[in-house]
């Protein structure tokens, strides 16, 4: 009886904190394991978790479906840009002010926008991705149009006497694993407040939710708002990778992209977007050795998506992770 | 203290196109009252709720709850400053999340003194969820849903989702509360259970009432007094007996 109670025990040991353990030492040591494409792919995976994490608070907590991630995303990119290139302010002043911009500007967008119902707000979204376009390839002066802004300076920190700059692919990594662990941690906070809640019940029923008090409208555009300063944190972050921004910054592709890491990771979970820009990113960068093939594959992985895991990939992380927890 | 009604509402009135959903229409409510709605159907008393709460602009009247004219404010504003709360006659929970969590949303808005301090996670915001915890547990006591506290509310029943909807406006001490049907389409025992809680609440915490039911049972036996409504326009008013002897409702009813 005793041999058998041990046994189960020893089966149904909690492995969540090895685990956990492993995949933090991967996190950690990525660099080190894989080439520098992979290196790449990994950071470029990192900055659209961003935006993800962002589009995550509005489609799947608070039930909006918004395209205009890209907008946001390009608005950051092109703030940084500017300051870097114009006034040679440092990296992390560009970041914050790049959040900032992107925040700013959805004010303004998001109180007629809001206004609308589901299928038009979607249709007023895509509008701002494409006016966002129009202007970054004809306002010559400023963005100087499709040329766009090149040698954007790699982040450089000066604390004191101390100052380093960010150059290789291997620094940058660990930037965007801190700045991508740090927005994480951001949306972890806003989802466990009463607010994220309240967020909850506008996605489940907006008009039950305003009878219990609720200002959904008020929480709509906040939202909105924050989840614009998630897109241009990441623009910002981008254009300080690539040291170059164009017009093509401002694509449905990405907001596409930023929508299906959402719908495929799991809208309303944190680990699915995490998992998810892994996953879509990740695919996409690292398939890019067979260009033939790559968009199939990507296709395929998407028709997978919708015939077998509607819900995105998150209720099977949680189910394993609950499982390998020794939860029944 | 009977002198100020809780609620009075004056001349309202709501077309739809041609339709005159509410036709000048004035009532009030005492404090401390349990009043009854009937009518047939399309006589205007959803409208008329619609128009009291927030949820549709009414196109003149004034509406005045504890002296204070609240006409045109927003269902939310309406709920949370107000304190006078509304049911939907088509049942509404927050499908996916539990009983408890179904409650303590249903109170938030009435213990975060405003929008910013609900995205705190500190330990004011701590303290002030755990209090809306215990709350929703001894609702959720008091209206026999203990043992599916934690299921979804989706999964529940048609009258379990009810409980749960009575539930969540006794969470923030409402002054006043609107209830479009709450008897239609719940078996007998579950009646039973909504009228203690109604009565429990009316006698213990002091809430008064206004009760759109098609039973005509559970209106007699609870309400002191009934407003009968009839083509949007108000047709009687009295005490229950008096208003089932009525000709005038009969007729009403009969469409005679």
């Amino acid at each position: 009886m005793s041999l058998t109670e041990t046994a189960q025990q020893i089966r149904r040991r909690d492995l969540r904190i090895p685990l956990g353990a492993i995949l933090l030492v991967i996190a950690l040591t990525a660099p080190f394991i894989g080439s520098r494409y992979v290196t790449h792919s990994l950071i470029i995976a990192l900055i659209f978790m961003l935006p993800a994490h962002g589009l995550n608070l509005l489609v799947g907590y608070t039930g909006l479906l918004s395209l205009a991630q890209a907008a946001f995303f390009g608005i950051g990119a092109y703030t940084a840009g500017l300051l870097a290139v114009t006034y040679g302010t440092p990296f992390y002043v560009n970041v914050v002010a790049a959040g900032l911009a992107a925040g700013a500007i959805a004010l303004p967008l998001g109180i007629p926008a809001l206004r609308l119902r589901s299928t038009s707000f979607v249709m007023c979204t895509l509008g701002f991705v494409i006016i966002g376009q129009a202007i970054a390839k004809n306002w010559i002066s400023v963005t100087r149009g499709d040329m766009g802004l090149s040698s954007i300076p790699k982040p450089h920190f000066a604390l004191g006497p101390l100052s380093f700059t960010v150059s290789g692919t291997m620094g940058f990594y660990y930037l965007a694993l801190a700045i991508g662990a740090l927005a994480t941690l951001a949306v972890w906070a806003i989802v466990r407040s009463p607010a994220g809640r309240n967020m909850i019940a506008i996605r489940e029923n907006e008009t039950l939710a305003e009878s219990v008090g609720i200002p959904t409208w008020r929480y709509k555009l906040i939202v909105f708002m924050i989840s614009a300063v998630f897109a241009g944190v990441g623009g910002s972050i981008y254009a300080h990778y690539l040291t170059v921004v164009s017009p093509l910054t401002f694509q449905m592709y990405y907001s596409t992209t930023m929508l299906i890491i959402v719908l495929g990771g799991g809208a309303g979970t944190i680990s699915g977007v995490v998992f998810g820009s892994l996953l879509f990113v990740g695919l996409t960068e690292a398939l890019r050795i067979t260009p033939e093939l790559r968009m199939i594959a990507y296709g395929l992985c998407l028709l997978a998506l919708v015939f077998w895991f509607r819900q995105g990939f998150a209720p099977l992380i949680n189910r394993f992770w609950n499982a390998i927890g020794g939860a029944k | 203290m009977t002198g100020l009604p809780i609620l009075e509402i004056k001349n309202l009135r709501k077309s739809y196109g041609a339709v005159k959903a509410v036709n000048d229409v004035s009532i009030h409510i005492n404090r401390g009252e349990i009043a009854g709605m009937i009518g047939p159907n399309g006589s205007g008393k959803s409208t008329f709720f619609d128009c009291s709460t927030g949820l549709a602009k009414p196109d003149t009247g004034t509406v005045k709850l504890d002296g204070q004219d609240i006409t045109g404010w927003s269902l939310n504003r309406i709920a949370r400053e107000g304190r006078m709360l509304r049911s939907f006659q088509k049942t509404v929970v927050f499908k996916s999340l539990d009983v408890e969590e179904n409650l303590i949303i249903a109170g938030q808005m009435f213990t975060f003194p405003s929008l910013w301090s609900t995205f705190g996670l500190g330990r004011m915001s701590r303290q002030r969820v755990s209090g809306l915890r215990e709350r929703a547990r001894e609702l959720i006591k008091m209206a026999g849903l203990w043992d599916v506290r934690h299921q979804p509310a989706g999964n529940l029943s048609g009258g379990q989702q009810k409980l749960i909807q009575f539930a969540s406006m006794l969470m923030p001490d409402p002054k006043l509360i609107l209830l479009d049907e709450p008897m239609a389409g719940i078996n007998p025992k579950i009646i039973e259970r909504v009228v203690e809680t109604i009565l429990y609440a009316n006698k213990s915490l002091g809430v008064s009432f206004l009760v759109i039911e098609h039973n005509i049972d559970v209106v007699t036996s609870i309400c002191q007094r009934v407003i009968v409504l009839d083509q949007g326009q108000k047709l009687v008013e009295g005490l229950p007996q008096d208003i089932i002897q009525d000709q005038r409702v009969r007729e009403a009813y009969l469409g005679g």
